[in-house]
């Protein structure tokens, strides 16, 4: 899968004033923000930001003190004032190197402010990269067998969309109705998708596969390692934003909740491994997504599970698998059960149990491929325990051939 | 403690029939509104069995032992079979003698009535022939005439050749022409039947 | 293809790795003037400082419900609310339905009749009569 450059990605995705509590105090003091040129200075509040802007566009930089009714999203001050925050952060058991500042900035979605140094983008990025990193590991080490459309099916299960939005909704984290400078920071803040959207007649734009405008041709299982994301989905990440029309940098796209709570999740995990750090990121990890129920056997959906299991055995130079009854009853009647075995010479590859003799064949070659895809050795170890302080030297991991190709 | 709960009981049951009539809370029932014989405790009491003979210890060996009990449910998959395991996965030797007293795969009946087994008689000339004769006259020389002269299976035909396009064509309109004869039942049953074929894929 | 994937959602198991608390939000209401709100007034001054501190996961809110009985409500994260009435209650009674509030899970009260409920497989697998010792008669 694709690799990571961790050290690179953390010095700039954390901006310098985020980094610690002393600082990012300071930095506020002595740095001025404001969002649009023709800001006019209007009722100095109490809660008055100040912040440096980085827009490019920008050529005026005076200090312009702006309401925070008139910001994109809430001041960073405000962070320590919200009570749905501070519960939140005690609520996950975030670590306390973590501040509310990033929580809050967490959970600003680049569709409500489209500054990159108050929106999530740089953290989701990295927490996705991170959480697929983990998760693909812990997958290959774990069942070194899997063929690569379950392998892309339980990534999705773990660390897919769905998944982090569900948990999210776990979480008990609420949404603001429309985001804005007086929105409470605890609240989950994106532009919302009108209601009645049709989301699927967008056209795909802008993924890495070339001639992506082809919708017909053939697109076979091991292209979607090269051009598709960790979940075999067309990756519209790969667009540097530099290539985007202008109108559609000023106007954000507004986004789905299913969306704005996975890069809330994502974000959340690339803020911890920025504050806390690896250890902590990793403990996150598993306490939180490795510990979710998944029943792997139940993700496989064969097609031809006999001749597949014909194919595998000649590759591996087993016998040919046999199938024989090994118990049956009411073979005359409506309601009969067959038990039938697939045996490779003496040993028993499977077993089913069906209605009929083919069905129960059927079954029981679905049983034997499952057997061979799900094989798991006795000692799994990740490489990512090789970063822990003290770690035993590296023993090289069980590699498969690779799945049964028919 | 069985035993004696059946002999206690038993006075109860076989009362004498004039004594009833004199408790006051007595009430003529029929037979069949009687409450049934097998209570929880009495099916309890019958399937209290003796253990299976190979849960004991045996005699001639010492008392450190394995209780080997398979469990009486279908495996699961996560059991990977022996066979399936690499040479060095320290479970081949763990599982080694489980499985001594397996059936013997031999005396299993097959699935299929009868192994056509394989002759390997046609030779390159023959499927020359066979590709001629179905390309030249292929509403004569259907694979199941090319199957019985060349004494093969129609599998294998389709195999080696394919049928012109003409003959797919009309293939296909007989097909439909047989399919719009069909009722609703029929229709839905043939579409029931697809579907849960589909779904041993997914072992569901 | 000869084998494909079937997408799914991974479920929760709350408490299994990480466990969140079901609780996230008390809100507490009270009356200046009625006789009703006396401990519930007591309480709000001297042991709910404690009792936030002690529960940081827990947002609290405080708002005056002027002639009406006091009460706790508790918001859930599956959506749900509980209320509780606490009028002419001490403040160590409050404090007890405060706790209560804390540790429900937002469900509805249902009876549980098995001891364990799981979702996991069984380690025995499903009993099935064409398995196991099979006796032949």
């Amino acid at each position: 899968m694709k690799r990571l450059q961790l050290q690179r990605w953390s010095s700039s995705a954390l901006s310098s004033r985020a980094r610690t509590d002393g600082r990012l105090q300071r930095q506020l003091c002595s740095s001025k923000r404001f969002q649009s040129t023709d800001a006019t200075p209007v009722q100095p509040a109490s809660e008055q930001l100040a912040e440096q802007q980085s827009f490019p566009s920008t050529t005026i930089r005076r200090p312009v003190r702006v309401s925070k009714y008139k910001l994109p999203s809430p001041p960073v001050q405000a962070a320590h004032e919200s009570a749905k925050l501070a519960a939140l952060h005690a609520r996950l058991y975030l670590p306390s190197r973590l501040p509310l500042e990033t929580l809050a900035r967490c959970l600003i979605n680049p569709s409500a402010d489209r500054n990159p140094q108050f929106n999530n983008s740089s953290f989701s990025v990295l927490g996705h990269d991170l959480l697929t990193n983990y998760a693909t590991e812990h997958l290959i080490c774990t069942y070194p067998r899997l063929p690569l459309s379950v392998v892309f099916a339980t990534l999705y299960a773990y660390v897919g969309p769905k998944t982090l939005a569900a948990m999210a909704r776990e979480w008990g984290v609420e949404h603001a109705a429309l985001p804005g400078g007086e929105v409470d920071p605890g609240l989950l803040q994106y532009k919302r998708v009108d209601p009645g959207t049709d989301l699927s007649t967008e056209p795909l734009v802008g993924t890495t596969r070339p001639n992506e405008d082809q919708k017909h041709w053939r697109k076979s299982i091991n292209s979607s390692v090269v051009y598709d994301n960790e979940f075999g989905d067309p990756d519209l990440a790969g667009v540097p934003p530099s290539e985007l029309q202008p109108e559609q940098a000023q106007n954000t796209k507004p986004v789905t909740m299913e969306q704005a709570s996975a890069d809330f999740v994502r974000s959340v995990m690339g803020a911890i491994y920025l504050h806390a750090g690896r250890a902590a990121a990793k403990r996150f990890f598993e306490q939180h997504i490795l510990s979710r129920h998944l029943d792997i056997s139940s993700l496989f959906n064969f097609s031809e599970p006999t001749r597949d299991l014909v194919r595998l055995c000649a590759r591996e130079n087993y016998e040919p698998p046999v199938a024989k009854i090994i118990s049956e009853t009411g073979r005359r009647s409506r309601t009969p059960v067959f038990v039938v075995g697939i045996f490779s010479g003496k040993d028993k590859l499977g077993e089913g149990a069906g209605a009929s003799l083919p069905e129960a064949r059927a079954r029981a070659a679905v049983a034997a491929l499952k057997g061979w895809y799900l094989y798991s050795p006795v000692e799994v170890r990740v490489p990512s325990t090789m970063e822990e302080e003290g770690a035993a030297p590296w023993k090289p991991v069980y590699v498969d051939l690779g799945e049964v190709v028919s | 403690m069985a035993t004696f709960i059946t002999v206690s009981r038993r006075p109860i049951m076989g009362m004498p029939f004039g004594i009833p009539f004199l408790l006051p809370s007595y009430e003529p029932v029929s037979l069949e509104s009687r409450r049934n014989q097998s209570s929880y405790r009495r099916t309890k009491q019958r399937l209290r069995i003796k253990p299976d003979a190979s849960f004991g210890l045996s005699s001639d060996k010492s008392h450190s032992h394995i209780v080997y009990n398979p469990p009486s449910s279908s495996p699961s998959v996560y059991h990977t079979p022996t066979k399936f395991l690499p040479a060095n996965d320290a479970r081949r030797s763990l599982r080694a003698d489980n499985y001594a007293n397996a059936p013997a795969v031999e005396e299993l009946p097959s699935v299929f009535k009868s192994e056509a087994e394989k002759k390997y008689h046609l030779t390159p000339s023959d499927v020359t022939e066979i590709r001629k004769l179905r390309l030249n006259d292929p509403m004569t020389w259907s694979r199941g005439k090319l199957a019985k002269r060349f004494d093969c299976s129609p599998l294998f035909i389709a195999q080696v050749c394919q049928t012109s396009p003409q003959k797919k064509e009309i293939q296909k309109q007989v097909l439909e022409a047989v399919q719009s004869r069909w009722g609703a039942k029929r229709r839905m049953a043939r579409e029931d039947r697809k579907l849960r074929k589909e779904s041993w894929g997914r072992d569901e | 293809m000869p084998v494909q994937g079937i997408r799914t959602v991974a479920t929760a198991q709350n408490g299994v790795g990480a466990f969140i608390l079901q609780c996230k939000r008390l809100d507490f209401h009270y009356c200046d003037w009625a006789g009703s709100s006396r401990g519930m007034n007591a309480f709000l001054k001297h042991a709910l400082p404690a009792f936030a501190k002690e529960n940081p996961q827990i947002e609290i809110r405080i708002s005056p419900r002027p002639h009406k009985h006091p009460i706790i409500k508790g918001h859930y994260i599956n959506g749900r609310e509980k209320a509780v009435c606490v009028r002419n209650l001490e403040p160590e009674q409050i404090t007890q339905k405060a706790n209560l509030l804390k540790q429900a899970s937002g469900e509805k009260l249902k009876r549980t009749k098995k001891p364990v409920t799981s979702i996991n497989d069984s380690v025995r697998g499903i009993w099935s009569p064409y398995h196991g010792g099979l006796k032949t008669i």
